[in-house]
């Protein structure tokens, strides 16, 4: 009788269990048909020589991908050119939505049309805003060298898009303007949580503005904070159509960025296992600056 | 014991994913024959790059007309993402049954194998060899075995704005590198044009290394050896002085556009069209739109033969190829590409007509000798060219020289570099030092 009663509660757990696995069984498979097969597939890639003009030859090589190319002055140069990039575009794109954001937050007379006008950058497909900024930027008919032809601050056209020092700047600039919506956004909706009655306490403790926005909205702020710079240093790392669109990574080298690398290995010279091996490296740098961020993050929560 | 339910349960999704990685590759078979009794018959998918898409339509409406058993599918990518879109489409298993292909990615997409010979399995087409120009029948020809019949065969030409020439006080085009930088330091202190020269050199346009390679023919120069091996990388190099031309042409004496580093073949044709500069070098077609198009100097474009000691230049193929698609499908499938093959790229009713239309129509060159003698063709081509001077630049071109299975991504390399010694980031010798040992890597690579 014990007994029999002991089995009835494992009988139903057993039951219940498999009715869980049962419904989520075909989801699961899904997701891991379109997140783990890949990377799995690309793993095992990045261990093969896997070059399309060698289709019968593609042994084992271990980490020689990897250390091919670390070693390839391409490396180098792309890793500086997307640091550059990110240390160009993170803090503007950040201070540029923070910056909006406290605007908007005035609630000014047309707030709902002034918003849709800011998301407006951000609803443009990437390659379209790449082709926009092309013929804007365009070295010879671009209508940015047009207007400042027309007021006199250059005397000739300026090659954005051919000029090593330039291109990177230009490429920067599109994507500025693409991304800053998202966090103007996430910046107002943080903005909105603060209630007025602590900021007129610090007005009435006789804070300057500045003194309001550093010490109470800015820690306020620091959720949406963490999520802006882990998303647009995600972005950052990763971007491609822009680059892909404006540059094709040139002129010369000057705007290969880690993911352009990434796409020539895999695409133009037809190397898998190269190209596979890039992607893992660029994961694993991006998985150690959102850890460092959240870190930092949280070091400075624990010293306030 | 639940921890290891679970792992066992996502060993085996794992597991099962990589069972899916285990691609069938079908096809591949021997080149034989399509059998007898087999009717050519389906749907063929035909990729194409955007090119006239409109003339392309017409002509497979009328194959269509001709051929009811036939339908076609066709669909166009931009020219500078067509090898990295094919390259998607070989190695996803979505082989097309007829595309366009090029001498220069010949070897690399034999090697990849995604084209099938059709000297076999199209013994019709195989006929019309002895009546191609000779790098034509070279660009689509690999061990004895053809790979294709001709969509266009052209010549890489030196194309000069006969009236900005004048204007500069010179009676005629420059002959040589030298004369073309006296010529264009000339139109630029006169106030003519500011950049006199502008080269399409767009790092994703396939066109540049052609325009390079051009170059260091016209002056009696060589990219590499019978063996593949480089020798542009050579001391004092014609390779050399181009790179060193085009950088002081840039940089020092500013008489090229610094932004032709951005700019490809249609935005060179609008900036000549416009008037800004005089001279450039592309593909010979462009001098039918210069002086036949839309272009406030239309007219006034002349060709001339490529500056140089030998004023050799690039001779170049684009052709129908067959695809691993066909082959997959079945003999029907193969028999019916080989009857659209011969209809674009062969003769119907005796005329090479898709070919001629392409010459009339567009000013597109062609591979088929013949066609020189047809007297609407020189007809048309006197229009807006020189079939005599077109004639005798034919006589000195030359097939691309390195054309292996790894020149493909040694061009991308190759390009990098070159836009470094333009813009004086590195010098012309080491850029060419670079670009030799890719060469020697990738061959090593490759096991050549």
């Amino acid at each position: 009788m014990a007994v029999a009663t002991a089995t009835r509660p494992a009988k139903r757990f057993r039951r219940s269990s498999l009715y869980t696995w049962g419904t989520i069984l075909p989801v699961l498979a899904l997701v891991s048909l379109f997140t783990l097969f890949p990377f799995v597939y690309a793993a095992v890639n990045s261990t093969r020589q896997r070059i399309l003009t060698i289709p019968y030859h593609q042994p084992f090589v271990g980490l020689e991908n990897y250390r091919e190319v670390i070693s390839s002055d391409t490396f180098g140069v792309a890793v500086r050119n997307t640091l550059v990039f990110a240390l160009l575009t993170v803090p503007t794109v950040t201070a540029l939505g923070l910056g909006v954001a406290l605007l908007l937050n005035q609630r000014v007379r047309g707030f709902g049309v002034l918003v849709a006008l800011v998301l407006l950058p951000w609803s443009i497909p990437l390659v379209s805003a790449g082709i926009m900024w092309r013929l804007l930027l365009h070295g010879n008919f671009g209508s940015l060298n047009g207007l400042l032809m027309q007021l006199g601050i250059i005397d000739s056209y300026v090659p954005w898009l051919s000029d090593p020092d330039k291109a990177m700047g230009a490429v920067a600039m599109a994507h500025v303007w693409r991304e800053f919506p998202l966090p103007t956004i996430l910046f107002l909706a943080g903005l909105q949580t603060i209630t007025p009655e602590i900021l007129e306490a610090a007005w009435l403790d006789r804070a300057t503005a500045w003194q309001r926005f550093r010490y109470v909205t800015l820690p306020l702020l620091k959720a949406p904070l963490l999520i802006v710079l882990v998303y647009e240093t995600m972005i950052a790392v990763s971007v491609f159509d822009l680059v892909y669109v404006l540059t094709g990574g040139g002129p010369g080298t000057s705007t290969t960025l880690f993911s352009w690398y990434a796409y020539t290995a895999t695409f133009k010279f037809l190397n898998l296992g190269q190209g596979a091996a890039l992607s893992f490296l660029m994961t694993a740098a991006l998985l150690i600056v959102i850890v460092i961020y959240m870190r930092l993050i949280r070091l400075r929560e624990e010293s306030a | 014991m639940f921890l290891r339910r679970r792992l066992a349960f996502f060993a085996g999704v794992v597991a099962a994913g990589a069972l899916f990685s285990a691609a069938a590759c079908g096809g591949g078979d021997d080149e034989a024959a399509p059998a007898e009794g087999v009717k050519a018959s389906g749907t063929l998918d035909f990729v194409v790059w955007s090119y006239s898409i409109e003339t392309i339509q017409d002509n497979i409406k009328r194959f269509e007309k001709a051929n009811p058993a036939i339908q076609i599918k066709l669909a166009d990518h931009s020219w500078f993402d067509y090898h990295d879109i094919m390259a998607t489409k070989f190695t996803s298993g979505n082989a097309p049954d007829v595309a366009y292909s090029s001498d220069h990615w010949l070897r690399e997409w034999v090697a990849a194998g995604w084209l099938e010979p059709i000297d076999e399995r199209c013994p019709q087409l195989a006929q019309y060899k002895g009546e191609w120009a000779p790098y034509a029948a070279e660009g689509m020809t690999l061990d004895d075995k053809l790979y294709g019949v001709p969509y266009y065969a052209d010549l890489v030409i030196f194309i000069y704005n006969d009236q900005m020439v004048k204007q500069a006080g010179f009676s005629g085009p420059p002959q040589t590198l030298a004369e073309l930088q006296q010529q264009a330091v000339a139109m630029k202190q006169k106030g003519i044009a500011q950049y006199p020269i502008n080269i399409p050199m767009k790092k994703d346009d396939p066109w540049a290394i052609e325009f390079v390679y051009s170059m260091v023919y016209g002056d009696g120069g060589s990219m590499f050896n019978k063996e593949n091996e480089p020798v542009f990388n050579e001391p004092g190099s014609q390779a050399e002085k181009v790179l060193q031309f085009l950088a002081d042409a840039r940089n020092k004496s500013k008489i090229s556009d610094p932004a032709m580093l951005e700019m490809a073949e249609p935005d060179v044709v609008k900036a000549m069209g416009a008037g800004r500069h005089a001279f450039t070098i592309l593909a010979k077609y462009n001098l039918a739109e210069l002086n036949l198009g839309q272009h406030k100097q239309r007219g006034n474009f002349k060709m001339a033969l490529m500056p140089g000691s030998t004023h050799s230049t690039v001779g170049f193929v684009r052709f129908y190829s067959l695809g691993k698609g066909a082959v997959d499908q079945g003999d029907a499938a193969v028999k019916a590409s080989c009857k659209f093959m011969n209809y674009f790229g062969g003769k119907t009713g005796g005329q090479y007509k898709v070919m001629k239309r392409w010459a009339l129509e567009k000013g597109l060159g062609f591979a088929n000798l013949p066609l020189y003698d047809d007297p609407q063709v020189q007809q048309a081509i006197n229009k807006w060219g020189d079939v005599a001077l077109e004639r005798k630049q034919a006589q000195l071109a030359r097939v691309k020289e390195g054309l292996t299975p790894w020149w493909g991504a040694w061009d991308i390399y190759a390009r990098e570099q070159i836009h470094a010694a333009i813009l004086g980031r590195s010098t012309p010798k080491q850029a060419l030092q670079k670009m030799a040992d890719r060469w020697e890597q990738l061959r090593k690579q490759h096991g050549g």
